[in-house]
């Protein structure tokens, strides 16, 4: 099968294996081929699932030769991020070494929907150990090494969702999905390149997925297009019986294309480097074309503080037995062997606490949300961070990322596309949030910005 | 990051705390690593604690009753 279909966008891929162009058969087998082969490059892949892909694939092809297609993913390839379980002997790692031989009997939820989808599980992907819920500081932080970035391979292909950013970057499958309680899909999307969308809390279920905290983890995915990423959403989201977090409400996504809306953004100043703020405001150009750009604020709350005292409480809630155990000696970063112990010093009513501004902060966002389509930011504030140094972080504190801390701590979507390149090469991007619920219309409007930009068509040179 | 005289003891005692539970597993490398998580844990605690809030503002996610299916 010609190279061509590597980083074509799902949608494209769609036309020809509905007109029977490709074979879905052939399409598994050149990014099944590609997993085995680049996969090791960039520490992108914790298992190639070949003889499940070949049967879905097979399945696939037999269907669609009958006449009967179930939709745009249906043959279509893609890889999971490995927090989420696989039957049928899979380990499913959660990057952790302690985990690394661990099989569950059962798909998770959102396996089972791609499954349904007809798309094709070609790969459990490489991540960060439990998801980076123990404090990591730096990319060598799973026992499969560290995520390593096809545009640059001396730099860090992002986390949590690692695997997930750079295989798809390096054309290893056309999506994936990864998940995120609180950066773990914009970071990786922004730091390779892609585009990636953190849906709102409760449009996916988790049944199946590593918990690291139950009130900020979503699964999202991670593709070429935002308009991928709305074809993914649509299989993946849903309520789900073993999930009661998941709303009951539907998501068809509607992707018409451009439709010609007058947008209304809205610019929240935060600080970042240079050239990742030149590419910013040269994406704002793009975006006044687009409709309105004004410039909002948040009243001064301590955001960072509030999303990061639910997370590290409900995280080492919800790994008390490798905690207590002292297990966590056999993660891979120096740093995640103890920095969770530091947890027992949060107080129950400073947890409780930030519950309650949570309700605060999600109010206030959606005040200001209401009288916009989106706030816009750069994804990162930085480019991706060195193989050996240290990775800045909100989550710690070592960063702020007011977007990240509002956006997970209300449940909010948001799409990252890339929007140029910066330091050493390596791209950088652009954030779209929303309202609960209206990933259309974020999707639309960063589908409006890709159709006036080329940055998601270009492709690591040494992929 | 700095410390206050106020958050100092506050990391002290907590600090204690932690070195009672779990210090018998820990360098003194890794020691020094939870006291400085520690210091961060409490300034944000005392960011949180800094706002007012009211008797009606609840924590921001709901509780619901179970009653399984018959």
């Amino acid at each position: 099968m010609a190279e061509d279909v590597v980083w074509s966008p799902v949608r494209r891929l769609a036309e020809g294996i509905r007109s029977r162009r490709l074979s879905p058969v052939a399409l598994a087998e050149t990014f099944l081929d590609r997993l085995e082969r680049l996969g090791p490059r960039y520490n992108a892949v914790v298992t190639v699932t070949r003889a499940r892909a070949l049967e879905q694939a097979r399945r696939a092809e037999t269907e669609i030769a009958a006449g009967s297609y179930r939709g745009p993913l249906h043959g279509v390839p893609y890889g999971a991020k490995d927090l989420l379980a696989t039957s049928g002997g899979i380990p499913t790692t959660w990057g952790a070494s302690p985990f690394k031989d661990r099989v569950f009997d059962f798909d998770a939820t959102a396996i089972r929907k791609l499954e349904e989808a007809g798309a094709v599980l070609c790969a459990k992907l490489a991540m960060v150990e439990l998801a980076g819920g123990m404090g990591y500081r730096q990319p060598n932080a799973a026992f499969t090494g560290p995520g390593i970035n096809p545009w640059s391979r001396d730099a860090w292909s992002g986390g949590s969702s690692s695997g997930s950013g750079s295989a798809v970057a390096a054309g290893l499958v056309p999506f994936a999905i990864g998940s995120e309680t609180w950066g773990s899909i914009l970071s990786p999307a922004g730091n390779c390149g892609l585009a990636g969308l953190r849906p709102t809390y409760g449009r996916v279920s988790r049944h199946g997925a590593m918990a690291l905290c139950w009130t900020l983890d979503k699964l999202g995915p991670l593709a070429l297009t935002a308009d991928d990423c709305g074809l993914v959403l649509e299989a993946i989201a849903g309520r789900d019986p073993a999930d009661p977090t998941t709303a009951d409400r539907r998501f068809r996504y509607d992707g018409a294309g451009p439709t010609g809306r007058r947008f209304r953004f809205g610019v929240l100043r935060d600080g970042c480097e240079e050239a990742v703020r030149e590419n910013f405001a040269r994406s704002l150009e793009v975006l006044r074309e687009l409709g309105s750009v004004e410039e909002v604020t948040l009243p001064d709350l301590p955001y960072d503080d509030i999303t990061r005292t639910i997370l590290f409480a409900e995280a080492t809630s919800a790994f008390e037995d490798l905690i207590e155990s002292g297990g966590i000696a056999g993660l891979t970063a120096p740093e995640d062997r103890y920095t969770a112990y530091a947890r027992d010093a949060i107080l129950a009513k400073d947890y409780l606490k930030a519950l309650r501004l949570r309700g605060v902060m999600a109010r206030e966002a959606d005040r200001v949300l209401a009288t916009l389509d989106a706030l816009v930011a750069p994804g990162r504030t930085t480019v991706a961070a060195m193989l050996d140094g240290e990775v800045r972080s909100a989550i710690r504190g070592t960063a702020r990322d007011v977007m990240g801390a509002v956006g997970n701590g209300a449940g909010l979507p948001a799409v990252a596309v890339p929007n140029g390149f910066g330091a050493r090469g390596l791209p950088t991007s652009l954030q779209f949030m929303g309202r609960a619920w209206e990933e259309n219309l974020i999707l639309a409007a960063a589908r409006a910005y890709q159709s006036r930009t080329d940055w998601h068509a270009r492709h690591p040179p040494e992929a | 990051m700095s410390e206050s005289e106020a958050v100092h003891a506050e990391v002290e005692t907590l600090f204690a705390l932690v070195r009672e539970r779990y210090g018998g597993r820990l360098d003194a490398e890794q020691l020094a690593g939870v006291r400085t998580a520690i210091v961060g844990i409490v300034e944000a605690a005392c960011a949180l604690r800094a706002v007012r809030l009211t008797n009606a503002d609840e924590p921001g996610q709901p509780f619901a009753p179970h009653r399984a299916d018959p």
